[in-house]
């Protein structure tokens, strides 16, 4: 049991959540354990959980991707400038904007996999491009959205935010993906050896493209919801996304060598990033200490964590 | 009085002996060659050399002084210097920096003086007739024979007392070798102990002075060169009882595979046909171009020209996963890097050929992963705590258990194996000897490659013997014998 704990991140990250929890409630009891603090929480982390989800993706290929964060911002003002200048109907722009966005994952994956051009430095490039798109498309940013649209993100299903509802049902979708068909446990075996899983008869190629894709197009959703739900489009939306993202991934498992990690433990490194992050606000820590405390964490957790594995898997 | 003179030295590795009781006497200014058939132990004497490995037993003495070749610092401090079968230049730098690298010459402040270092290499690459190699040229420019004769420089840069070459030919054309022969003879003259490491006989019977035989890890002797002749070095090096004796054969007439005028970067017009229930060797020298034909067979690379036809069907091949689906499969000579994924489980490796044997249903099932994975684990005795063990933490033998399981239940009717048995010690060795004619019994054809001769003799229903990419011949199991195998493939 406790070996088990140890050697899954998502298991020890549970129990670490929950004692951070327990801890932060006895110290504020009034502010920290509420529903309106937990739903607060919840919604700020769903945009970039979305993305991470994509990223847990990438990096148990092997593989990841800085353009996100750009993705983000170019998918909302994109759809947001086709329905404010063009009159586009709601949904036919929600679909042109993550169209867009999976034709960058497509050129990333294409480049990467079959021109083996780097992926650090081919999502780094697309990074500064897509970011330069959303610039040049929206200048300011772009308001005054349609009701319909900013209904998406800022409308309640139960109690609970909308975003928080797709947060969840992405993290289930691609959970159950990975779990339970062939094509999504390809990418285990092409983080754990490339070469070998070529040889084992899998398309190596097609696979990381199509991650690059999936990753584009959960980054284009949630530039709509981020949009949607702050009723304008902004092309600086998702500074900084790609970094965050990889952090949560990070500590929800995944390793930059790749083979490891669930998707689950996207959820789980968000949601551990976005507590930490709360309780240094309630306890009124400057913003410029939030910063270098989730630095820290950050690799605590990890030095930790291999200090813990060396010690209880014996090798 | 010898140079080096190396007594009773003994090395094991886990499972293996790789040196017992080897004796090495060099002297200076002697041509002394080292003759052994693969997995002889040359390699791990080298290393002990080197400084890269450390003796288990035994004394090495140089110049009558006892010595601990402790790291490869103090080889070089010891004055040994060696050139390795593999290549240890940096491709992006040039020549003259590859060859100096790590004893660069520099001024008082700690800067390398370009001058000097220029000057130096010029000097070296004339001294040993190689000036037509520029010493500005980056390494990646060189043709693979120009890269040897840099390696070589590179070793002498540090002047040695004792210089050691392993297989240094390989990619030599003869023009070079001629100019490496005179190179080597100027050295004796000057009173260099050189340890010269080859397969091609010709070649030793042609520079050295003497020959040390080691076989299995054991030390057979030295002999003048005048006194032993080639039949007689061939016989000293190979001369073994058979590790498995052949029984019935299960060969049946219908064609399984057939590959006609296969043309490839490293091989040239190769045909042949495997039947069913055949297991067919595939021999030769390291490099000949063995393992590049059977890839190109089963599709991990392209091939020029030719056809590849499994089971009157021909394979349009730019993937392995169409020859998989269509029933072939490949254990890759390097298990770690090439044939396993090591940091996963023994049950996500063994599912790992054909993923849909999981599925129940539309969905993937952990726990038919782990039913089959434990099926496979007692029918191919694979010794672990269990299944969800990685598959890293196996020896050799099991690994390469896991390998064959993992192929089988793709259900094959070719597997091609390149080294069954590699660093696998002998008892699983036998064991995998026994897996592979139980599933010739069971109607498949099976293709092996391998250096070990003994292994081929032993299972194989026929052999070919391929020489420097092309088919050198053809011998029965009735007909094969070590040194008719060994007469093909070097000359």
């Amino acid at each position: 049991m406790f070996k088990k704990i140890i050697e899954e991140r998502i298991y020890s990250l549970l129990v670490l959540l929950m004692m951070v929890c327990v801890v932060a409630s006895l110290v504020f009891p009034a502010t920290f354990p509420t529903f309106e603090n937990f739903s607060q929480i919840l919604l700020n982390l769903s945009i970039d959980t979305i993305v991470a989800v994509g990223m847990m993706l990438l990096l148990i290929s092997g593989a990841f991707d800085l353009s996100v964060g750009s993705v983000v911002a170019f998918s909302g003002c994109f759809a947001a400038l086709l329905m404010h200048s063009l009159n586009m109907p709601v949904p036919l722009a929600i679909l042109t904007g993550i169209t867009g966005s999976v034709l960058i994952g497509f050129i990333n994956g294409y480049l990467i996999a079959y021109k083996n051009i780097n992926p650090m430095i081919q999502t780094l490039a697309m990074m500064g491009i897509v970011r330069g798109a959303a610039l040049m498309l929206s200048g300011s940013g772009v308001q005054n959205l349609p009701y319909w649209f900013n209904a998406i993100g800022q409308s309640k299903l139960m109690g609970i935010q909308m975003p928080i509802w797709f947060m969840l049902i992405t993290v289930v979708v691609f959970t159950f993906l990975v779990n339970k068909t062939i094509l999504f446990r390809h990418y285990y075996y092409i983080g754990g050896n490339e070469k070998a899983a070529d040889l084992s008869g899998i398309r190596v190629k097609r696979m990381k493209m199509l991650g690059f894709v999936l990753t584009a197009m959960l980054a284009g959703v949630a530039g709509i919801l981020l949009s949607s739900r702050l009723g304008a489009a902004l092309p600086t939306m998702g500074r900084g996304l790609e970094l965050r993202v990889i952090t949560a991934v990070i500590l929800g498992g995944a390793s930059l060598s790749g083979g490891y990690g669930k998707i689950p433990g996207a959820l789980l490194g968000a949601l551990f990033m976005g507590i930490v992050a709360n309780i240094m606000v309630i306890s009124r820590v400057s913003g410029y200490w939030q910063e270098i405390i989730l630095g820290v964490i950050l690799i605590g957790t990890l030095w930790l964590d291999k200090a813990l594995q060396k010690k209880y898997s014996g090798n | 009085m010898a140079q080096l003179s190396l007594k009773n030295i003994c090395k094991s590795f886990p499972g293996v002996k790789a040196l017992n009781g080897v004796e090495l006497n060099v002297l200076p200014g002697e041509i002394h060659a080292l003759c052994g058939e693969n997995g002889a132990g040359k390699s791990t004497l080298m290393n002990i050399l080197a400084g890269n490995l450390q003796p288990d037993e035994g004394i090495i003495r140089i110049n009558d002084e006892f010595v601990n070749i402790a790291n490869p610092q103090t080889a070089f401090n010891l004055g040994v210097s060696i050139v390795y079968q593999h290549l240890s230049l940096v491709d992006n730098l040039n020549v003259a920096e590859n060859i100096f690298a790590n004893q660069q010459p520099t001024n008082k402040f700690g800067f390398i003086r370009f001058d000097k270092l220029y000057r130096q290499t010029t000097a070296l690459l004339q001294q040993l007739n190689l000036s037509e190699i520029n010493p500005r040229m980056r390494v990646s420019k060189l043709s693979a024979a120009q890269k040897q004769l840099v390696e070589i420089a590179k070793a002498l840069s540090k002047k040695p007392a004792i210089f050691i070459l392993d297989e240094p030919t390989a990619s030599l054309t003869e023009k070079e070798t001629n100019t490496l022969f005179s190179i080597l003879q100027k050295l004796k003259s000057q009173g260099v102990a050189i340890i010269y490491i080859s397969h091609r006989l010709e070649e030793i019977f042609l520079l050295a002075d003497r020959i040390s035989i080691l076989k299995d890890g054991k030390y057979q002797g030295t002999f003048l060169q005048k006194d032993i002749t080639k039949e007689g070095l061939i016989k000293r090096m190979v001369g073994r009882d058979l590790v498995t004796a052949k029984t019935a054969s299960h060969l049946q007439t219908e064609v399984l595979l057939s590959v006609k005028n296969l043309y490839g970067k490293r091989f040239n017009d190769i045909s042949f046909q495997l039947h069913r229930g055949e297991i067919l060797g595939l021999a030769g020298l390291v490099g000949a171009g063995r393992t590049e034909i059977v890839r190109a067979i089963f599709g991990a690379d392209d091939f020029v020209s030719g056809e590849v036809i499994l089971k009157n069907e021909k394979l349009h091949i730019g993937h392995p996963f169409q020859s998989i689906l269509k029933g072939m499969a490949f254990v890759p000579e390097e298990r770690k890097s090439l044939g396993l994924f090591a940091d996963m489980s023994i049950q996500d490796n063994i599912i790992s050929g054909k993923l849909s044997n999981a599925l129940v249903g539309r969905w993937y099932n952990h726990n038919r992963v782990k039913q089959l994975a434990l099926i496979s684990k007692d029918k191919l005795n694979i010794v672990t705590p269990g299944v969800q063990q990685k598959v890293n933490n196996l020896s050799g033998g099991n690994q390469q258990k896991v390998v064959l399981a993992k192929w089988l239940l793709t259900n094959p009717d070719v597997l091609i194996i390149d080294e069954p048995t590699v660093g696998i010690d002998v008892g699983a060795k036998f064991e995998i000897y026994e897996i592979l004619k139980s599933l010739a019994a069971a109607g498949k054809g099976i293709m092996i490659v391998s250096s070990d001769l003994p292994e081929l003799l032993g299972i194989c229903d026929r052999i070919l013997v391929i020489k420097k990419g092309l088919l050198a011949g053809e011998l029965l199991h009735s007909e094969a014998t070590e040194e008719k195998i060994m007469a093909l493939a070097s000359n």
